[in-house]
């Protein structure tokens, strides 16, 4: 019976428990490999974030952004001179602007730039790691910050332009890895005593680091806490955190008395990026670096012991795949990527560099309406190409002045491309003046410099050339142009061999001399300037006036021009354009001059007649103009008529 | 290798590179010419208590040596192209050289090869300087304006601090321009300077205590513009300027700054009053200035009649900007009764000869009046033909200075306290940025080769690309800090009362 039941209780053992047992400890083990956090996946965690990084990295920057990262670099400027430095260093966080500025350089080979970026980033991430003590397997949120610095650079839009925080493009990378690094510093001290002298040496610092000084100090305030031990005395557990916390208060304003040109309320946020000029404020482009700024509060609070726990594993993969996707996410829809944003940083270089064949390109694929700045650009590439008359027309001439999209930034042609498209109308001065305008507003850039260097050579003012070029010749990537451009200075006839200046010079020479002014327009005056100008004595600027009077719409301006133009070609042929406006304002206003006699070439004959005989059945069927101008694009859109009547509310800008 | 290895080799080649022992050499070839040095400090004429006077030699890429002989002693130096004086030898050197002169020996090694340049001299004089100098730090701009600053530099070394930083209350949306420092008496406890459009106002030191007044009143055309203390009483002469600009096409001067119209007004800082001096029709006028003892008013005017009422007066001017041609004028005035009387134009530069003259200084003895001069205008900063011309106030006889002159434009001058120094605006370095050069005026009146204000680094100014304008003699530095200046900049103006005369 015993044995029975002894038998019976041992069945029901092998009955109820070892089959469930079993299936436990298998289970476990199955879910121990699934669910658990191990070294090994640890590791896979960390590789996988920084792939995702170095993987998010180049494809923004270099795939998608290098046209607009040599812009930056462009509009920047770093000189090893001690002067540099000393005017960097007039504001606290000048150390950062004046490193940046190094930094920023490296995009005239956008790859390189963007790989120095990246790879700043991963060191901070590294040393985050380290100095927060964050297991691996949250690497994902320890890449969050440099998830925001990459936003940080592919979502400013057309405030690439307007930015005055001198070396934006690396400042907050070389300030966020600064910050770590004294974060990291100050992790190495154990004892109470020496945290509290370590904290207030880090004050130091805050000449050279400015706001990433303060921001140190924020996040050594939140290590100490997770640093403090219950044996610690009451007086260590107030003074550690609160150390840093009173310093953030007081350092600025101690310092407030060393800067002359600094607001006193600016002590607490100079070097913390903001978007406003005096107009507007925006907001978007500052979100990533408020993020920036505070997700790494939370590094030192961020569970420690995270390995064989089936709770944190799941956290920490589902904190890893949010992170990693919303990464993906953000940066894809904070990416820039307004078409003329790009063809436009890509027609200018083009034109700069006097690449005019890859200007029209850039022009010809233009999707939709082009900017005016592109238009322009697109009529000086055809002028130094000499054919103006016979293309000017067959691109898209209407304009749409640049926004941003997210915010409500009004972009003006005279801080952006105006001295550049001075420059190539000869209007030097007017270059001069607005290169040195935007100097005083965004500071000095390669490219101003380099334009006011050209300047300077085409008007002989060879002293001025010099100092430009002197200048350009400590950099690392101008010094070559620079040094090309030199022997002009010492000689000075020597510009004739530079064809560069030719048509610069010819219209230059050719022009007359008034006072007067653009308003800011750059547009405008040059299209009042030149339509409203009559010269015999240069083919170039001749045309220039002949096509502006086109541009303008004006059959007063438009002949005298037009018959200059047939003296001055003898024996050569009408080009197109000018033809179709001679059969237009010949029919339109017949008293205006007597078009009988002129031999207008059988296609421009039938094109017009066309144009006529289409537009007027389309608008007799009841279409309105807009609809006619549709119809007639393809056909007619590339012709002088289609742009007189089509191509209306230009808007200036 | 240990640390402390590594530490001592380090500590040694340091000390090695430090005691490299410069000496001139002794193959030299001879030139028979004067080294191409940066800034020209070739027979010069320089105050017994300046700053060194580092240079930089121009002759291609070189390693440079300059041997520096004075009475008391014999110095070299040479740091690559640089030629950078240790201060307290220099001291040593102006101590011993005192009237007589510094020997400058120039040797550049250009490929392998020495070469030793004609020697030149650096004279002393028996005179000092004053020891500072003000200045604002603008970039040649034409109508933006942002970074600029007020800035003293102590002569006698190369310290320099800012008086007053535009940006220390500027931000995006509030920004205003500073100009116009002046001083009373070529000391600092009665000084001004204005601020224009936000945090507008006249920012004035009196007796020491700071206010922030408004010019403006309804009877005058705007604020105090051009400033002159009264060497005695607690009184400021300005001119009131309707002030606009307009941009040359293709004229090299590329800007012209012009007044529509311009009056003479009197500001009693004791009591806030302002009343006015002259307001003529017809009369554009501008530029007033003190004789020393205070009872003479030197100013500037232009007879200029606008005929064209279909036209803004702005556009007529313009349109005419080459007819405007300022004469020298002055007025006697009664410091007691404040009353102004017997105009008398003391040198016609328009209808005589056809010019413009501008910014009139008089000398602290009172025996010779500076003043600019060019073809036509008020702003002869941006006018190149500008020069510097002298008139003996006893015979009102006009000379051209031709020792402080240059192709390009010289303005603004002004005397040192002691009278034995000229100090002019000038843009002879490369005609957009104007830099200060200093000149001896000797006690025979004869003004000597000027030299442009010393920097430590000889190549400063090739990267400070900012123009020094309105450099002023000062006996004492501003004292009160900027940002003093700055918290009262911040408060509202106080409104100054209009009187009638």
């Amino acid at each position: 019976m015993n044995k029975k039941n002894n038998h019976r209780r041992d069945v029901s053992v092998e009955i109820k428990k070892p089959p469930l047992a079993k299936k436990t400890i298998e289970e476990n083990q199955k879910e121990k490999k699934k669910l658990t956090i191990t070294k090994g996946t640890s590791l896979c965690i960390a590789i996988v974030t920084v792939v995702t990084v170095m993987a998010l990295g180049v494809y923004h920057l270099i795939v998608r952004n290098s046209d607009m990262l040599f812009m930056a670099q462009s509009e920047g400027f770093f000189t090893s001179n001690s002067s540099f430095l000393s005017e960097c260093m007039h504001h606290p966080g000048g150390f950062i602007s004046w490193v940046a500025s190094f930094l920023t350089q490296f995009f005239y080979h956008p790859a390189l730039g963007s790989s120095i970026m990246i790879a700043l980033w991963l060191v901070s991430i590294l040393i985050s790691k380290w100095a927060f003590k964050v297991k691996a397997a949250w690497m994902a949120l320890l890449a969050i910050p440099s998830i925001c610095l990459l936003v940080s650079t592919i979502d400013t839009g057309y405030w690439l332009y307007y930015i005055k925080q001198t070396g934006y493009w690396f400042y907050g990378t070389v300030g966020y890895f600064l910050s770590v690094l004294l974060v990291f510093l100050y992790s190495f001290f154990k004892k109470k005593s020496d945290c509290i002298l370590v904290t207030i040496l880090m004050s130091l610092t805050y000449p050279f680091l400015g706001w990433y000084t303060l921001l140190a100090f924020l996040y050594v305030s939140m290590l100490s806490i997770t640093r403090m031990k219950a044996t610690d005395s009451t007086i260590s557990k107030i003074l550690l955190p609160l150390t840093p916390l009173a310093l953030i208060g007081l350092v600025p304003f101690m310092c407030y008395n060393l800067y002359a040109n600094t607001r006193f309320e600016d002590m607490w946020t100079v070097g913390i990026a903001f978007f406003e000029n005096n107009d507007m404020t925006s907001f978007t482009p500052t979100i990533p670096f408020i993020v920036l700024y505070a997700v790494p509060l939370i590094f030192p609070f961020l569970p420690k012991k995270v390995e064989n726990n089936k709770r944190m594993a799941w956290t920490v993969y589902i904190v890893t795949i949010a992170v990693l996707v919303l990464s993906w996410f953000w940066t894809e829809k904070s990416d820039f990527q307004n078409y003329n944003y790009h063809a436009e940083m890509r027609m200018y270089r083009a034109a700069e560099e006097q690449d005019w064949d890859k200007v029209l390109d850039e022009m010809g694929n233009i999707p939709g309406d082009a900017s005016r700045e592109m238009v322009l650009l697109k009529n000086i590439a055809l002028l130094n190409k000499g054919e103006m008359g016979t293309r000017m027309f067959k691109y898209n001439n209407m304009g749409e002045p640049p926004t941003n999209g997210f915010d409500t930034l009004r972009v003006h042609m005279v801080q952006t491309a105006a001295p550049l498209i001075y420059y190539y109308h000869g209007k030097t001065n007017f270059a001069v003046r607005w290169g040195i305008e935007n100097s005083v507003e965004f500071g000095y850039s390669y490219d101003r410099l380099k334009i006011l260097a050209r300047c300077a050579l085409v008007h002989g003012e060879m002293e001025m050339a010099k100092r430009y070029l002197d200048i350009l010749r400590t950099s690392i990537y101008y010094r070559d142009w620079a040094e090309r451009l030199l022997p002009i200075v010492e000689k000075p006839e020597l510009i004739k061999k530079y064809p560069e200046f030719d048509s610069v010079r010819e219209l230059r020479d050719h022009m007359g001399t008034v006072l007067d002014g653009d308003n800011g327009l750059c547009e405008m005056y040059l299209l009042t300037y030149f339509s409203q100008t009559m010269n015999k004595d240069s083919k170039l600027l001749q045309e220039l006036t002949l096509n502006y009077a086109l541009i303008q719409k004006d059959i007063q301006l438009f002949w005298p021009r037009f018959f200059l133009y047939a003296q001055l070609h003898q024996g050569e042929p009408m080009p197109t354009h000018y033809q179709e406006a001679a059969i237009l304002y010949g029919n339109l206003e017949p008293e205006s001059a007597d078009i009988q006699g002129m031999p207008f070439s059988d296609e421009v004959k039938k094109s017009y007649q066309g144009f006529q005989q289409m537009s007027q059945s389309l608008l007799q069927s009841g279409l309105n103009s807009d609809q006619v101008a549709e119809a007639t694009k393809s056909t007619y859109g590339n012709t002088f008529y289609w742009f007189y009547f089509f191509c209306r509310d230009v808007h200036s800008y | 290798m240990k640390l402390k290895n590594i530490l001592s080799i380090a500590v040694m080649a340091t000390l090695l590179v430090a005691c490299k022992h410069l000496d001139v050499p002794s193959d030299a070839q001879m030139e028979s010419r004067l080294p191409k040095i940066y800034p020209d400090y070739t027979e010069v004429m320089v105050p017994a208590n300046i700053c060194p006077m580092n240079f930089a030699v121009q002759e291609g890429e070189s390693e440079t040596i300059a041997r520096l002989t004075s009475p008391g002693g014999t110095y070299i130096y040479g740091d690559n192209q640089k030629v950078l004086i240790d201060e307290t030898e220099w001291t040593d050197m102006l101590k011993s050289a005192k009237g007589k002169e510094i020997k400058v020996e120039v040797f550049a090694k250009i490929g392998d090869k020495w070469k030793a340049y004609q020697p030149f001299n650096i004279y002393v004089a028996e005179d000092s300087i004053d020891e500072y100098i003000s200045y604002r730090a603008i970039q040649p701009s034409y109508v933006a304006y942002e970074k600029l600053s007020i800035n003293q530099r102590n002569l006698t070394n190369f310290d320099e601090r800012e008086i007053y930083n535009n940006m220390s209350v500027s931000s995006e949306k509030v920004g205003q321009c500073i100009n116009c420092h002046s001083y009373k008496n070529f000391k600092t406890d009665n000084m001004l300077f204005h601020m224009r459009q936000g945090y507008g106002g006249t920012m004035i030191v009196s007796n020491g205590e700071l206010k922030k007044v408004d010019l403006k009143t309804d009877e005058t055309l705007s604020a105090g513009v051009y400033p002159a203390w009264h060497p005695t009483k607690n009184l400021i002469a300005f001119s009131t300027n309707k002030t606009g600009q307009s941009f040359h096409t293709k004229n090299l001067n590329k800007i012209e700054v012009q007044d529509t119209e311009s009056d003479l007004i009197l500001y009693d800082v004791d009591k806030n009053e302002v009343s006015i001096i002259s307001e003529l029709d017809d009369e554009l006028e501008v530029f007033p200035t003190w004789s020393p003892d205070g009872k003479k008013l030197y100013f500037c005017s232009a007879h200029f009649e606008y005929y064209n009422d279909s036209i803004e007066k702005s556009a007529e001017m313009i349109q005419r900007y080459d007819e405007v041609k300022y004469n020298l004028y002055s007025a006697d005035f009664n410091p007691d009764t404040k009353e102004f009387s017997n105009v008398q134009m003391i040198y016609n530069a328009s209808d005589s000869l056809g010019q413009s003259v501008t910014l009139p200084r008089i000398s602290p003895d009172g025996k010779y009046l500076l003043f600019a001069q060019a073809e036509y205008g008020c702003f002869h900063v941006w006018h190149a033909d500008a020069d510097i011309y002298m008139m003996n106030l006893k015979t009102q006889q006009v000379q051209k200075m031709d020792a402080l002159n240059s192709e390009r434009s010289e303005s603004y001058p002004t005397w040192s306290s002691n009278g034995r120094w000229i100090m002019v605006d000038s843009r002879r370095d490369d005609g957009n940025y104007t830099r200060p050069y200093i000149a001896y005026f000797d006690k025979k009146g004869k003004a000597h080769k000027p030299f442009m204000l010393p920097q430590k680094d000889p190549y400063f100014y090739t990267f400070y690309l900012r123009s020094f304008n309105r450099p002023e003699f000062m006996i004492e530095p501003v004292n009160i800090t900027p940002q003093e200046f700055a918290e009262k900049a911040k408060e509202d103006a106080i409104p100054a009362k209009y009187a009638d005369r």
